[in-house]
């Protein structure tokens, strides 16, 4: 057990010396393909179709608790759902393969209160355009994918977020 | 925590002024505090770092996700890194892992690719739910990075702990080739943490 806190700190120690910063910008997806639909369950066991949503502006953020950047982005995530929620849109985070205790240990760490779901299959993930984690997309009113970030961002920063306001 | 990563080698490399901005460089670290080694190339706006993978990092975090104490350590001492790839250039960048090679003692291999993983595992070796941790964990086979964007993920080299390679790299970037090495990359010793 010792050997294993001391992996997981070296691991840690690591990760943070090789993370420099969050990646910049999105991408707008000329193609806007439509987005997958999905349902699936939050931690509490609440339903959550993406269909329903179809009017607003929704942020879809494919992530694990595993995965340096993706924990390093939720804060900012977070300050960003703070503000967007009062505005309309939407924030999801779809976890990539872990089960509900998992998730629930995590977010001991990295408070969120934006619906977190559980792809445990990872069948869903698999529907949308992902190759890594963390990836994120923008669904515009219509139900297309218009726009894509690869890696993490600092969510809360105005300009980021600019492009996202202007779709409602 | 503050972690001092200590720059020992800066290679430049005798590649031409491409897409108008930086020559190639090479530079390898030693990190101070866990002395794990790294390597990160760089050019035109574009780098790749690999960072050693100690296999008791590698055996513990595949273990604690469902792999059985063999699978895990089949994994372990497949000379695994961390690897970074970003893309902070003013054009769009793709890569193949399958069009990449590396060159040790005078063979040339392949990296342990998703998919070159998934055709390792034996009925009942590896879950569902550890088959999907490896997999989400690795870095994308392809991938195509708009500018901003960027990708962490493990490599795996499937070669024996301590073993010197040269990685062969092929990328496109705004439409134009690249093949690049980086060489001297050592494999992560098989020591246990401290």
């Amino acid at each position: 057990m010792r050997g294993y806190l001391l992996a997981a700190v070296l691991l840690l120690s690591s990760l943070s010396s090789a993370a420099q910063q969050a990646g910049t910008g999105l991408t707008r997806l000329a193609e806007a393909p439509l987005a997958p639909d999905f349902s699936l369950l939050d931690v509490d066991g609440n339903v959550y179709r993406l269909s329903d949503y179809r009017g607003r502006v929704v942020i879809v953020n494919f992530w694990a608790t595993w995965c340096p950047p993706c924990r390093e982005e939720m804060p900012s995530m977070q300050r960003a759902w703070e503000q967007l929620r009062q505005e309309g849109i939407l924030m999801i985070g779809i976890n990539v393969g872990e089960d509900e205790d998992t998730i629930f240990q995590f977010t001991a760490d990295y408070p969120v209160d934006f619906p977190l779901l559980m792809d445990s299959d990872s069948s869903v993930t698999r529907k949308w355009p992902v190759r890594g984690l963390p990836t994120t997309f923008v669904v515009d009113p219509t139900g297309r994918i218009v726009y894509q970030a690869i890696g993490s961002r600092e969510w809360d920063d105005p300009a980021l977020l600019a492009p996202v306001r202007a779709l409602r | 925590m503050g972690i001092c990563v200590k720059p020992v080698t800066t290679l430049l490399w005798a590649i031409p002024f491409l897409f108008g901005m930086s020559a190639a460089v090479v530079e390898r670290g030693v990190d101070t505090e866990t002395g794990l080694r790294s390597w990160e190339w760089r050019e035109a706006g574009v780098s790749l770092q690999l960072v050693q993978r100690l296999p008791d990092q590698t055996r513990a975090f595949f273990q604690a996700r469902g792999f059985s104490g063999a699978a895990a350590e089949r994994i372990a001492n497949a000379c695994i890194f961390q690897t970074i790839f970003r893309n902070e250039s003013e054009q769009p960048l793709s890569y193949r892992l399958d069009d990449w090679r590396i060159l040790h003692r005078g063979a040339s291999g392949k990296l342990m690719t998703r998919e070159r993983w998934d055709a390792v595992w034996q009925e009942g070796e590896a879950s569902q739910a550890a088959r999907i941790a490896l997999r989400w964990s690795l870095l994308p086979t392809s991938q195509r990075f708009e500018p901003g964007d960027y990708n962490w993920g493990m490599t795996g080299f499937g070669l024996p702990s301590g073993s010197t390679f040269d990685l062969e790299m092929v990328l496109r970037l705004g439409g134009e080739k690249l093949t690049r090495t980086i060489d001297g990359i050592v494999c992560p010793p098989d020591r246990e943490v401290n």
